[in-house]
């Protein structure tokens, strides 16, 4: 069974061959370039240039077929009478779950940067930079953090640069509010308690427009549900667990990829020290959530059941 | 002869509104459309005489007296009527008589016998045609003779008539119609009119359903195509006509086959390149002669397919000028707004050019064309799918081609272009990454800073198929060792 580059290199055969040999090649020449990609295990590229031979009936040619039969009709003008549509691709976000298309980059890229950056891979929340995210993940999903607050000063300061830290949110709230004269609803500094009042929130995809924080991108669901494959229960704190939706069932049953997800997410766990593991240039990956890697939110779930 | 301003020109006579003018067509494209999808698409030319005058009432055609002609103008002007063609050929010994006229001694007679052929040739009821059969030995012999206006009128009315039926179209085979066509197209070289003629009436035949099984190999075998190429260098007085009709025909039989050996071996894809540089540049001048791109859509597709049967050692010699990159660039320029499927057209002809030869693919890069078409990458329907053909056919070459393509801005547009709701837009844009990236350690690099990383995992991680394997691919084999140059945020 040839591979189907190979075929095609042998039907267009010598021809290539002579094509090349005039030129002086300063790099490898193409057919050497070919025969390394085709030796390398599992390449799955394949792209090799064609001509391509259109027939009459060819829907590229309708247009033009269409202008010459109106010329010989009688009813040809030369200047388009309504502005041809020429049409712009679409964009449209990658992450799992969220369909949504945009006609500009722009207004894809603002979607992606606002909703999909920086999400917390246990509860979905967005926070709106790497470094809240970091101290959400340790305040709210890392055990360790609760031991050590008992008896140290562990709650930082959210503004860059203050560098303080307070035994209590309280502490830290009144800080932020006397000191940084912060507003006293501050949404980027919920203690875990106000969590309750959040979780009836829909996970459906909205617009960036939402309020960040209150957003739930159903990527997150997978990667949630991934969160539980790994430990054997869920928190009790953190309710929104049970609010895993039909969806999100759905997806989990779909074997491809969800197989394949946790044999690699096992399998990273049985080696605690697996070089080099993949460290992305997130510090959540938002859709990329094996379980292994620098994914903060596992961290405080291992090990932490009974 | 045509002229383009003639359609103006009738219109103000009927006085149509021009909103009804713009409905009328819209209409007719709307039905030309849905005919071509049906393979029915077929149109009529109607020569108008020079003296329009009002439609005079219908003479009973056995009542010819001496006032022969003048009947004979009256019958041919009230023959403009559908219902009136029926009623002609149902009346028995009709078309009998009517070729008694054409094949008489009066010259006057003659004329206006073909006149009402003509209108007849024209009808829209399809059993006109056949009616007409008796008459085509006597047009064909014609063919040959030395008058144009004349020699004119036959021509049209068999290129009207050869599409309706196929006993028509036989008949005409078997009398012999591609040889009478060739010796007219040589006697009457010299008049632009009844060249163009010939070349529509040849363009009728070569449409035709199974025109591939038996007559064009027996044009390809005549001394027609040779003519046809000699006739495409617009006459600048004449016009684009003729040249239009004769490019149409070489479309019709460089798409019908496939290695198109005679018509390579005549020079054709050499002529047709270089008459599409000359377009081109035309074009490009801000050219203002209407209707060129009647032209160049033939042209265009007779270069594109002639480039796909074109041996690709004989590539330089048979193309020429490598200044054709020049012109297809410039067209593509000029059409991208107001014709965007000419605009696609011409991309996918740069295509076939740049698939097998590092000339050309150089030559975009030396004359400074490639950035010109990484802009052209959020147009859809088809066109932003061929430019990253073109572009991943300039990677294919060599590693140093696609350096400077790196250096030209492409890394960036594929971070756009991996974004696309278009799947074959998502696959082409890893295929072009992929040769990027594995030329050189900078480019790596470089997509790497640029926010790649990111990129790939979302379609390792939500992509199907081929999209993921090959985001996996590149992430694993080729990539993950340039972490540490992708940004912290």
């Amino acid at each position: 069974m040839l591979q189907p580059e190979v075929v095609q290199r042998l039907t267009a055969g010598d021809v290539s061959v002579r094509s090349c040999h005039e030129e002086s090649l300063t790099g490898d020449s193409e057919q050497q370039q070919q025969q390394r990609r085709q030796t390398e295990e599992g390449n799955p590229f394949s792209f090799t240039p064609q001509r391509l031979h259109l027939h009459r009936d060819h829907e590229l040619f309708e247009d033009g077929d269409i202008q010459r039969h109106m010329y010989l009709q009688d009813l040809y003008i030369s200047e388009a009478e309504d502005k041809p549509t020429l049409s712009v691709s679409e964009f449209a976000c990658h992450i799992s779950g969220c369909s949504s298309i945009f006609s500009t980059l722009e207004e894809y890229e603002h979607h992606y940067n606002s909703l999909h950056r920086h999400v917390c891979c246990s509860c979905r929340r967005s926070l709106p930079s790497a470094r809240l995210l970091d101290i959400h993940i340790q305040e709210w999903h890392d055990s360790l953090f609760t031991i050590l607050a008992q008896r140290q000063d562990m709650y930082q300061c959210l503004v860059e640069g203050c560098g303080q830290k307070f035994r209590t949110s309280k502490h830290r709230k009144d800080h932020l509010i006397r000191i940084h004269k912060y507003p006293p609803d501050f949404r980027f500094d919920k203690t875990k308690k106000d969590r309750g009042t959040r979780e009836t929130k829909t996970q459906q995809q909205k617009d960036a427009a939402m309020e960040v924080v209150d957003d739930v991108c159903e990527s997150e669901g997978v990667c949630e549900v991934m969160c539980n494959v790994l430990s054997d229960q869920p928190e009790q704190e953190e309710s929104m667990e049970t609010h895993v939706s039909e969806e999100e069932a759905v997806r989990m049953a779909k074997p491809a990829s969800t197989e394949e997800l946790s044999a690699s997410a096992q399998g990273s766990e049985s080696t605690s020290s697996a070089p080099p593991k993949p460290q992305y240039s997130y510090r959540v990956p938002s859709a990329v959530c094996f379980g292994h890697g620098s994914v903060r939110g596992f961290r405080g779930r291992r090990g932490r059941r009974k | 002869m045509w002229r383009l301003n003639k359609v103006r020109h009738k219109a103000g006579r009927q006085g149509d509104g021009l909103e009804e003018l713009r409905l009328k067509r819209r209409e007719h494209e709307r039905a030309l459309r849905q005919a071509r999808r049906d393979r029915q698409l077929v149109s009529k030319r109607l020569l108008l005489s020079e003296d329009e005058e009002q439609f005079n009432k219908m003479t009973n055609p056995t009542n010819l007296g001496p006032e022969k002609e003048t009947n004979l103008k009256a019958l041919s002007k009230a023959l403009r009527d559908p219902s009136a063609q029926l009623t002609f050929i149902k009346q028995e010994n009709s078309m009998h008589l009517l070729v008694g006229l054409l094949t008489g001694s009066d010259a006057q007679c003659r004329l206006q016998a073909v006149r009402c052929l003509h209108e007849l040739s024209h009808s829209p009821h399809k059993n006109v045609a056949p009616a007409c059969l008796p008459a085509t030995s006597y047009l064909l012999t014609y063919l040959s003779g030395p008058s144009t206006k004349f020699t004119e009128l036959c021509l049209y009315t068999l290129g009207n008539i050869c599409p309706d039926s196929d006993v028509v179209k036989e008949k005409l085979l078997a009398q012999g119609i591609i040889p009478a066509l060739t010796s007219c197209m040589e006697n009457q070289r010299h008049n632009l009119a009844v060249v163009e003629a010939v070349g529509f009436t040849l363009s009728q035949l070569l449409q035709t359903k199974d025109a591939a099984e038996k007559i064009i190999p027996m044009v390809l075998a005549s001394r027609l195509p040779s003519h046809l190429l000699s006739v495409l260098t617009p006459d600048p007085k004449f016009g684009l006509a003729p040249a239009i009709e004769c490019a149409w025909c070489l479309h019709y039989l460089t798409c019908s086959s496939e290695d198109n050996r005679e018509l390579l071996s005549g020079g054709a894809l050499l002529q047709c390149s270089s008459l599409l540089v000359s377009l081109g540049r035309a074009v490009a001048e801000g050219n203002k002669d209407e209707g060129i791109e009647l032209l160049v859509c033939p042209v265009l597709r007779c270069v594109g397919n002639l480039l796909s049967s074109c041996p690709v050692e004989d590539l330089s010699t048979q193309v020429g000028d490598v200044h054709l990159v020049v012109a297809l660039c410039a067209l593509v320029q000029a059409y991208l707004h107001t014709r965007p499927a000419l605009a696609r057209e011409t991309v996918w002809v740069l295509n076939n050019l740049t698939a097998h030869s590092n000339e050309f693919c150089s030559a975009l890069l030396t004359l400074n064309l490639v950035p010109g078409l990484i802009q052209l990458l959020p147009f859809s329907q088809g066109i932003n799918t061929m430019i990253l053909r073109i572009l991943a056919n300039i990677a294919h070459k060599k590693k140093e081609f696609c350096v400077q393509l790196t250096q030209l801005g492409l890394l960036s547009a594929l971070c756009a272009t991996l974004k696309m709701m278009d799947q074959e837009m998502v696959t082409l844009s890893l295929d072009v990454l992929f040769m990027l990236v594995v030329s050189s350690p900078q480019v790596a690099e470089e997509f790497v800073k640029q926010g790649g990383l990111s990129l790939l995992e979302a379609i390792q991680y939500n992509g199907e198929g081929e999209r993921r394997r090959r985001a996996t691919y590149l992430l694993e084999q080729h990539l993950l060792s340039y972490q540490q140059y992708s940004t912290i945020t």
